[in-house]
């Protein structure tokens, strides 16, 4: 755990240790994980095992604020603070063989989970276009019940650039995670003084859950393009999408759902049932049940950290406030949430992983 | 206005009526079960019945059983819009974006 949280930079504003030259940056913010494979972060191989294959086209550089591109700078493989985290679990149950083997997953197995996304950066584009947006409302007379709803024809000038200007956001997260999970492997293969073979750490699947997309559904019978916003819903695409890898071609999409610090995650895997219903979605996390300050709050006078220790589970964190943010009782139970999605239908249940180490912002 | 006039569909989805609130062109579901619908916030619930306003929305506001109340639409909310009539939203992908 020592090794993880030094090689691995986290907590508010953190600091990478990659320094992108203007070229660099516009290549990352094009292609994504690809740009970390191509300089020595990770595999080829991961590559297809991650949401559309690691970079969404069509990300426009020259769309980006100063402002996004200073705060994203240095903070390109970075874990960040709040919810995002890299834990160190184990599979403690399987509820589907054949899926859990196609997906290389195994009772007693010791898998890692990384949560984060396009830091300082995403959240400067999403800040900067919705003072874009709020003038298109005016512009386009478009009525809204909450001026937070800002957002502008499809076929609009502000939405062609808000597109680019988030799916280089995109980008930015998958090149992120794929550098984070490089120094994870580097990580164990010290700590372990093993070959990559023999560790095995091998990606299961890397998806968005904070993203829009153009995607073909059936609607009423009608085939039909549309632009599909997941706010915190992850995409689960059936057996059989052609926009799924060949190894899971016959499985479905792998689905990952975290679930809060102490109590377990999930891998689930898409179904028809959820393209037929949800467009392809699922559920994404446990979901906040206290307000980050009400969560603080509640905390006061207690060491959540050796709450946890107490439970077997080591955690790492730059911050204490982090901690009590992000404290179980904080969260809806995991185990319901995944319940839903199950008996709904919308996604089916493969394996439950439970944490034993964690690193938090 | 209010978690009342919603209606259970089945064991794991609720509605949100298209009368719920005026302007709404779909109706709203939302994903969750006898065990979680008291964790269901007013506001979360609203914010469904809002995405359902927008222009060239399809099918349904959809909501995960994991919502809570987020900037405009609720997180854990998928809205999917026809792409020749409907629009783009930022608040609908939120700041945490991928």
């Amino acid at each position: 755990m020592g090794v993880l949280h030094s090689e691995i930079p986290s907590g508010v504003g953190s600091k990478g240790k990659i320094r992108l030259s203007p070229q660099d940056e516009r290549r990352l913010l094009t292609s994504g994980a690809r740009w970390a494979v191509e300089n020595g972060y990770g595999e080829a191989s991961d590559l297809e095992r991650i949401e559309s294959g690691g970079y969404i086209e069509g990300a426009d550089p020259e769309l980006i604020s100063q402002k996004a591109y200073e705060r994203g700078r240095a903070q390109q493989g970075t874990l960040g603070s709040g919810n995002h985290f890299l834990e160190i679990q184990y599979v403690d149950e399987i509820y589907d063989e054949k899926a859990a083997q196609a997906l290389g997953l195994f009772r007693d197995q010791m898998t890692v989970m990384i949560h984060t996304g396009s830091r300082g950066f995403g959240h400067q584009v999403c800040t900067d276009f919705l003072e874009v947006m709020e003038r298109a409302v005016s512009k386009y007379g478009i009525e809204l019940p909450d001026k937070e709803l800002a957002c502008a024809p499809f076929n609009s000038p502000e939405a062609r650039d808000y597109l680019a200007a988030m799916r280089a956001a995109a980008n930015y997260a998958w090149a992120n995670r794929q550098c984070i999970m490089h120094w994870a492997r580097e990580a164990f293969l010290r700590v372990f003084a093993a070959t990559p073979k023999d560790l095995g750490m091998g990606l299961i699947y890397d998806v968005a859950h904070n993203i829009a997309k153009v995607e073909d559904h059936i609607v009423d019978g009608k085939n039909m393009k549309l632009i599909v916003h997941r706010k915190g819903a992850t995409r689960a695409f059936p057996p059989g999408h052609p926009e799924l890898p060949a190894a899971y071609g016959k499985t479905g999409q792998p689905v990952l759902i975290p679930g809060d610090m102490g109590r377990a995650s999930f891998v689930l895997i898409g179904t028809e049932k959820a393209m037929q219903e949800t467009f392809g979605s699922t559920c994404h996390g446990a979901g906040r049940m206290m307000s980050r300050h009400q969560a603080i709050r509640r905390a006061k006078g207690r060491a959540i950290w050796r709450e946890m220790e107490d439970k077997g589970i080591i955690v790492r964190s730059a911050g204490r406030e982090t901690l009590a943010e992000e404290m179980p009782e904080a969260y809806k139970d995991i185990t319901n949430v995944v319940d839903v999605v199950h008996n709904a239908g919308i996604s089916r249940k493969v394996a439950r992983l439970r944490p034993m180490g964690v690193i938090k912002g | 206005m209010g978690i009342e006039k919603l209606r259970r569909i089945d064991g794991t989805r609720m509605e949100v009526p298209v009368d719920y609130k005026a302007g709404m062109r779909v109706r709203g579901i939302i994903y969750v079960d006898e065990v979680l619908d008291d964790a269901l916030e007013n506001q979360s619930v609203e914010q469904v019945a809002n995405v359902a306003t927008l222009p060239g929305i399809v099918r349904a506001s959809l909501a995960m059983p994991d919502i809570h109340t987020g900037y405009g639409f609720a997180i854990g909310g998928v809205a999917a819009f026809d792409i020749k009539e409907g629009i783009i939203s930022p608040g609908g992908v939120g700041y945490d974006i991928n």
